[in-house]
């Protein structure tokens, strides 16, 4: 009670000097401390139902420094086998991403609430990407790999309706991100609305374009990897096979190339975006 | 002189409440340059934007050209919209394109299908974009990206946009507002000129009263969605200006210029 009459009439407090002067703002975010409170209560609930065993997992962790020497061990005789295996899982991370690019700016476009200002239009285009979205790329990839059968086409079709729907909404959050005045402008122009897209809204977002490809090349090239494992080629298949029959030097190796690329690509793509900023 | 724009009876409720405009009538000629000043919120853009109807009017009807606005729609309405060039007070420009492609914008409503979508723009179109960037100035600038221009500059291109789709009546949405007043002056002056050898109507929001009376050649006073006044800058005694702003004159801030 006193800390609400502190809140109100600060002023008369000052005057009295015996409460003490309130800082905090008069509305507290009364959420916070309900979200603090169910993070711990969901934390037990996993803690209990999972009913790990410590003492087992503390005992094995000797083993992780074990694994990972001999992973270390590098094994140089089938150097061959993991270089071709990397540079398809790199064109198929490309492939994923030129088709989806090109897919997620259409659909972006019908996503976008500024383009067509058809609110169903862009209402049902979100809405069906993001069912596609909460699906997992593996799910995605097993599925083709049933329709497509084994091979980089089921990696290729699995990661570009990921992808696809990835760039469908950032690219949509990013042609509205354009100012409204900027279409009005050319609508008073008497233009059309797709040539308002391509010839304004396009332009002005190509440089967040530009971004969202060099995030979303990262991520495909590392989802891509683990899509080996699952059957649909690349280099995660060289490290999954060489793990389970414990060729660890070998597959040491492919673990480094991939973190290798993957940071190249990053590098090359910060580089990239500074230049067009420009 | 041939009527461009009628205004008969046009009445703006918007869905909050606001009456934005009330029962306002109004014609405008060939050649006429006319100023609407008034207050925040009397209704100066909601005036100008009902003409090429980017705001539906509730009640009345608009007629530009002698047809009327509201009923337009598609192909119909964007055709109509070509007739009317528009000046935004932020510019409103495509900012990471170059210059002349920002001219160029103001005749893709003249272009169909893929070479609108597309962008691809005839020589005849080039040369008309690269004449009227001389005619303001700017020719230098042509291949600058937009981003680099000061406000005045920008505001010029703005113009020279307006200018490329040929309209009979150019709306200028506060033009001035954002420059300083050399700048401001110097897009006064381009306004009055481009447009009065072309033929072109004119209709300037304006808050500065000074220019207003300066500049046009006719003055129409709003004050909560109502014309107050409607003539010549001269008739526009302390009275009515008390009238449009609810107070008196000693309390505006009018420029220096209004004395000379």
């Amino acid at each position: 009670m006193e800390r609400t009459i502190g809140n109100s009439a600060a002023a008369q407090n000052v005057s009295k000097k015996e409460a003490k002067i309130s800082v905090g703002c008069n509305q507290k975010n009364r959420f916070i401390p309900i979200f603090m409170t169910g993070t711990v209560l969901l934390t037990m609930i996993s803690l209990i139902y999972l009913n790990i065993d410590w003492l087992k997992l503390a005992s094995r962790v000797p083993q992780i420094g074990e694994v990972f020497c001999e992973l270390a061990h590098f094994d140089f005789s089938n150097i061959d086998q993991i270089f071709s295996s990397i540079l398809e899982t790199v064109s198929i991370a490309v492939l994923s991403l030129l088709y989806s690019l090109v897919l997620g700016i259409v659909f972006g476009m019908l996503a976008a609430r500024n383009i067509f200002r058809i609110k169903w239009l862009s209402v049902l285009t979100q809405s069906v990407f993001t069912f596609l979205r909460a699906v997992p790329t593996p799910v995605w990839v097993l599925l083709m790999l049933v329709c497509l059968g084994m091979g980089p086409e089921a990696g290729v079709a699995g990661l570009c309706v990921h992808t696809t729907a990835f760039f469908t909404k950032s690219f949509a959050q990013s042609f509205e991100s354009i100012p409204d005045e900027t279409i009005e402008a050319l609508e008073a122009t008497g233009t059309g609305r797709i040539s308002i897209f391509t010839n304004a809204v396009l332009p002005a977002a190509f440089s967040q374009i530009v971004a969202w490809t060099g995030m979303r090349l990262e991520t495909n090239f590392s989802e891509c990897a683990v899509l080996g494992m699952v059957g649909a080629g690349g280099v995660g298949f060289v490290i999954s096979r060489n793990l389970q029959s414990y060729e660890y030097g070998t597959a040491g190796l492919a673990i480094v190339f991939v973190f290798v690329i993957a940071y190249c690509i990053e590098r090359l793509f910060v580089a990239l975006k500074k230049k067009i900023a420009q | 002189m041939a009527e461009i724009l009628k205004f008969e009876n046009v009445s703006k409720h918007y869905s909050n409440g606001v009456h934005a405009l009330e029962h306002v009538n109004f014609t405008v000629n060939e050649g006429e340059f006319i100023s609407v000043i008034g207050p925040s919120g009397s209704g100066k853009s909601t005036i100008l934007r009902s003409i090429n109807k980017l705001i539906s009017i509730t009640d009345g009807h608009i007629y530009l050209d002698g047809v009327s606005v509201s009923q337009q729609k598609g192909k119909n309405l964007r055709e109509l919209r070509r007739k009317v060039g528009m000046i935004f007070q932020n510019y409103n420009l495509v900012y990471s394109l170059s210059v002349i492609q920002n001219v160029l914008h103001g005749c893709l409503g003249y272009m169909n299908g893929v070479k609108g979508v597309c962008g691809l723009y005839s020589e005849e179109d080039k040369k008309k974009a690269l004449a009227l960037l001389e005619e303001l100035g700017m020719e230098s600038f042509a291949n600058n990206r937009a981003s680099d221009l000061s406000g005045g500059q920008k505001q010029r291109v703005g113009i020279a946009r307006a200018i490329m789709q040929e309209p009979k009546l150019l709306l200028c949405d506060e033009p001035i507002a954002s420059l300083d007043p050399s700048s401001a002056k110097t897009i006064m002056d381009l306004l009055r000129s481009m447009t009065s050898k072309r033929g072109i109507a004119c209709i300037v929001n304006l808050h500065q009263l000074d220019v207003a009376v300066k500049y046009s050649t006719r003055i129409i006073g709003l004050s909560k969605g109502e014309i107050v006044f409607d003539g010549a800058p001269e008739a526009l005694t302390d009275e009515r200006i008390e009238r449009i702003y609810g107070t008196s004159r000693e309390n505006l801030m009018i420029g220096a210029s209004a004395n000379d």
